[in-house]
């Protein structure tokens, strides 16, 4: 597995190592990209912030929750609305943002008079609530603000308030990965088993590594509930903050972001016992072995397969639709960390697409491990890649289409290549069954845009056919179809609504849901403003 | 007069009662009561740096902080122009904390110097952290101008220019600010003639809005040298090739400012600063404002290019006005008039925005500056709001979106129309009031980079925006949306 030399970084060959051609034949332990070192400066890596990846990727999801930065306003600003985390109470976290506005006497004399200040104007700007998160950030980590001081004293001040402090500057590590890292901790060692939960069924779950992007996290919700299992907290997608105060109680941790919280589960393991089950949300077959991985663990596994049976044959002919015309398509999968093994295999066995390539922004070394063996050969992986290492690969490999985010997509448009939002999702959900037909639909639509086919033309050169009004996706999708797939009546394309989520959220208000009794067995209906928001009680 | 209302007009013939009135009806300026911020109105220095550079031709800046500070405002810039902007960063780390990060800064220029064999100009923004830290940029680029590009880089063009935008200091838009007096500061330079061409210092402005008055300019003959140049950032998906988005102004441009017949800088806080220095430093005259947004103010900019260059304003400015006002008439006194307007943004913008407002019959009863300039209290304009209007009028300063909210949803402040930027669309959503998109960032609506809110044909967008805006508002809240049958 050779180092794959980018021309554009043969100046600095300390990048030589971080790419690496997956060759056929070879050992993993050939050769794996070096992950998650320092960026080299000035190589427009694509790379955030340690307070990004704690604020913004897993502290902000939590839905009941006055989100604080301590510092400057830039940091605040710059990371709220740039994500599609949604909840399904209004949506709080996605509206509200909240920053102590530090400014240069703040920085001179100390901030903590004012964040305190700050903390309290919060509260009563929003009296239902409760609970707040503050996060340091750059500027109030150099000056040395202790927040955590200050938190305890509003806490003493304001007995029914709970703050939670993460002390993770932007500064503190490579990339956004020291954040996910900094902000596992200090909630497992600040928050959890400081509420009592009341339980309702014999099986318990803390679903962890899941930010309900576009509603992921309702779609999964669904399943585990027509399993009978009881939700305690989800990490940290559409939950509240109580509810990850009792996460020490549940009796397994069903982990699906490994990169993002792997580290709450391993501590969560040691300190409380709880096993860590690692799943894919993403694929049918990937899904539905987790599926049976967690049936097996509760010994429920017949539920499982009840529910894998439903969804397939609900939705396999639709993405199977795409899938015939999907095949053979070459795609980018350049996510941030974790979906490059999420995705890399699931693309291809069941939607016939070649990866020609996968990146990751900031995973570690284990991510690559992942997901370059579940690449085909030939694959190219990139670890921190860069603006022109990004555009080097494009050229060179010609993909279809490229998952990307926001920003990349818009390079990947200027040479023809249409992008697919892999962080917030073009039209998402994409975990479940539905969710990955909408993702085949998604891929279909981009690769087969008339638009793009349009974009490549050069009217002052190429022989343009006059005869056309319109073309349409199907007119390029269907050209090589055998008449066996165009004709067939079993096969259809995606049925899944605009949005999915309400269907799914009125069936909890429908109490189509039954969770045996944590002490009977007996299946019983959980009234839905339990299954919205468990009973969580303070430990004295 | 920069606006008439029905007050100041009333006022005339009842001076006995103004007094009386001024206790009813009044333009209140006051700062943000609160210490923090809950959805804040505008972003942090280095932002503002970081948009002035992308606008000059072969410069790629380095932000010295923390990678979010460059990953965050570029996604802020691709998701407003939806396009892809190349700015780099010093990538700090841990280690910065206690020891500096200076290396990072030489080996940042040196890594994109290697790479990017067209650049020249190379700004070294600082952040927060790296001011805090005392991290000496301007001494580290002497060090690499007597070292690494005299020997690595010798015989390349290569500008290194020290930009100080902590962001604890003012906002984004005194960054702004504060980069574009130092690019021109850095680059300027007298010569023995002039060069012919007015300095346009346009602001923090769309490609629309350049377009605009580049095209009211060339109606009058006139040749200006704009800064910056970022029609480009409504760039092609060509065929062949990879076209990135970047601004055209080039070092050439911002040499010659110094021999320009005069400046006109559009906005007071958004290259104000730069024109000072050119008039203080090469006498080239400089006139700051007004912001020429509606029609009286693009008056006021034609009347201020033909002072300036002595040129006249021609007959085809008079018919584009004339379309304009015709637009603008068949909206205003019947649709327009009497509708309270809350304004948030920029200052410049805001006030532009607020005049143009009263010239239509509108009460733009709430203005929310999103910073804590202390010169705002002086300025014209708005001492002449304070003067003039003739309904409670409040400007607040160092504003977030709270004090929009909290007043539309606890404290009675009835609304008929929002104007602003994407950040404040969820008060337009949750609170049902139609909201005309306008300012930085709009990611929510398509394509709106591209049409101008200066000028007369920013007026006209404008106006017939809000227009339409109330339209369809009236059609979803079957609010007499039937006297639109016969309109």
């Amino acid at each position: 597995m050779p180092y794959h030399q980018f021309k554009c970084s043969e100046s600095i060959p300390e990048r030589l190592q971080h790419a690496v051609d997956k060759a056929p034949g070879e050992q993993l332990t050939d050769a794996l990209p070096l992950g998650y070192l320092n960026t080299i400066p000035g190589t427009i890596s694509e790379r955030g912030c340690a307070y990004c990846g704690a604020k913004h990727v897993i502290g902000t999801p939590m839905k009941d929750v006055i989100h604080i930065s301590h510092g400057p306003v830039g940091c605040t600003y710059d990371t709220w609305q740039t994500k599609r985390y949604i909840s399904d109470d209004g949506n709080f976290q996605l509206k509200y943002t909240f920053a102590t506005d530090m400014k240069e006497a703040n920085v001179v004399f100390g901030a903590e008079k004012m964040l305190k200040k700050n903390i309290i104007e919060a509260f009563k700007a929003f009296p239902d609530i409760k609970r707040m998160s503050i996060y340091q950030t750059c500027a109030s980590a150099l000056i040395g603000d202790d927040i955590n001081a200050i938190a305890d004293e509003v806490m003493e001040e304001m007995p029914n308030v709970k703050v939670f402090v993460c002390n993770s500057p932007g500064f503190a590590g490579p990339s956004q990965s020291g954040g996910h890292h900094k902000i596992n901790l200090a909630w497992l060692s600040q928050m959890v088993g400081t509420g009592e939960p009341e339980i309702y069924s014999k099986y318990v779950i803390n679903y962890v590594g899941e930010y309900n992007i576009q509603g992921d996290q309702e779609i999964m919700k669904d399943y585990f509930h027509r399993m009978g299992i009881q939700i305690l907290s989800t990490f940290t997608g559409n939950t509240h903050f109580d509810d990850l105060r009792s996460m020490h109680r549940a009796q397994l941790n069903v982990l699906e972001c490994a990169r993002s919280a792997e580290y709450i589960c391993d501590e969560l393991r040691v300190r409380y016992g709880i096993p860590r089950m690692d799943i894919d949300g993403f694929g049918f077959e990937a899904l539905s072995d987790s599926l049976l991985k967690i049936g097996y663990f509760f010994g429920i596994e017949d539920k499982a397969r009840e529910i894998i049976a439903e969804e397939t044959a609900r939705w396999k002919p639709e993405l199977d639709w795409y899938a015939a015309r999907l095949k053979g398509k070459k795609i980018c999968l350049w996510p941030g960390g974790s979906k490059l093994w999420h995705w890399a295999h699931m693309i291809h066995k069941e939607m016939g697409i070649e990866v020609a390539s996968v990146y990751t922004k900031f995973g570690h070394q284990g991510d690559m491990e992942k997901g370059i063996s579940r690449c085909e050969p030939g694959a190219l992986a990139i670890d921190d890649p860069n603006e022109l290492e990004g555009l080097e690969a494009m050229y060179e490999l010609k993909p279809d289409v490229i998952l990307t985010g926001k920003r990349p997509g818009e390079v990947a448009k200027k040479i023809r290549v249409p992008y697919l939002n892999v962080h917030g999702y073009h039209n998402g959900p994409y975990k479940g069954y539905e969710g990955w037909v909408r993702l085949a639909r998604d891929l279909y639509n981009a690769i087969y845009s008339p638009m793009h086919k349009l974009a490549c033309l050069d009217i002052s050169k190429d022989e343009i056919p006059t005869d056309k009004g319109f073309e349409t996706q199907q007119i390029y999708s269907d050209v090589m179809l055998s008449d066996e797939i165009k004709n067939s009546t079993e096969l259809r394309k995606c049925t899944s609504k605009y949005d999915p989520i309400p269907g799914i959220r009125k069936k909890a208000e429908d109490g189509l849901y039954l969770f045996p009794d944590p002490k009977t067995g007996e299946l019983k209906h959980v009234p839905v403003e339990k299954l919205r928001k468990n009973k969580v009680v303070d430990v004295e | 007069m920069r606006f008439r209302t029905g007050y100041s007009l009333i006022g005339l013939f009842l001076t006995g009662s103004e007094n009386n009135n001024k206790k009813i009806m009044s333009c209140e300026l006051k700062p943000k009561e609160r210490v923090g911020v809950i959805n804040p109105i505008f972003t942090c220095q280095p932002a503002g740096a970081q948009y002035a550079s992308i606008g000059i031709k072969d410069c790629i800046g380095i932000v010295h902080g923390g990678q979010g500070c460059v990953m965050f405002v570029r996604l802020i810039f691709s998701q407003h122009f939806k396009e892809s902007f190349e700015l780099a960063s010093s990538s700090l780390h841990e280690d910065a904390a206690v020891f500096g990060a200076l290396h990072r800064v030489e080996q940042g220029i040196d890594v994109l110097l290697m790479r990017y064999p067209h650049v020249k100009v190379v700004p070294i923004i600082t952040t927060c952290s790296t001011e805090i830290i005392g991290d000496d940029i301007d001494g580290v680029i002497l060090k690499l101008n007597n070292g690494l590009l005299k020997e690595k880089y010798a015989g390349r063009e290569v500008h290194l220019i020290p930009i100080h935008t902590p962001s604890f200091v003012g906002s984004m838009i005194s960054g702004y600010d504060i980069a574009v007096k130092d690019f021109v500061s850095y680059f300027a330079k007298k010569e023995d003639s002039l060069n012919g061409k007015i300095n346009l210092i346009t602001g923090w402005v769309d490609p629309g809005d350049v377009t605009e008055l580049k095209s009211l300019l060339s109606e009058m003959e006139v040749e200006a040298t704009v800064l910056f140049e970022i029609e480009t950032f409504d760039s092609p998906l060509m065929p062949d090739g990879n076209h990135v988005s970047h601004g055209e102004t080039t070092i050439e441009d911002l040499r010659s400012t110094a021999n320009a017949i005069g400046t006109i800088a559009l906005n007071r806080y958004e290259g104000g600063k730069a024109a000072r220095y050119l008039e203080q430093e090469f006498d080239v005259p400089a006139i700051i404002g007004p912001t020429p947004i509606g029609i009286r103010n693009t008056d006021t900019f034609l009347q201020n290019v033909k002072k300036m260059t002595g040129k006249p304003i021609p007959e085809s400015l008079v018919i584009k006005r004339g379309i304009a006002i015709d637009a603008i008439a068949d909206v205003s006194h019947m649709f327009l008039a009497g509708k309270k307007v809350a304004i948030y943004g920029s200052a410049d913008l805001v006030i532009g925005l607020a005049e143009f407002c009263l010239d239509l019959e509108m009460e733009p009863v709430l203005l929310l500056l999103g910073d804590d300039n202390p010169n705002y209290a002086k300025d014209p304009r708005i001492i002449a709001l304070k003067e003039g209007v003739a309904f409670n009028m409040e400007i607040v300063t160092n504003a977030d979106f709270w004090e929009l909210e909290d007043r539309i949803k606890n404290k009675g402040l009835e609304l008929d129309l929002i104007l602003g930027h994407s950040k404040g669309r969820y008060i337009a959503i949750d609170n049902n009031i139609p909201m005309v998109r306008v300012g930085f960032p709009v990611y929510d609506r398509a394509g709106y980079f591209r049409h101008p809110v200066v000028g007369y044909a920013g007026a006209t967008w404008l106006a017939e925006q809000m227009a339409n805006a109330l339209f369809t508002d009236m059609e979803y809240k079957h609010n007499k949306e039937w006297v639109l049958n016969v309109w």
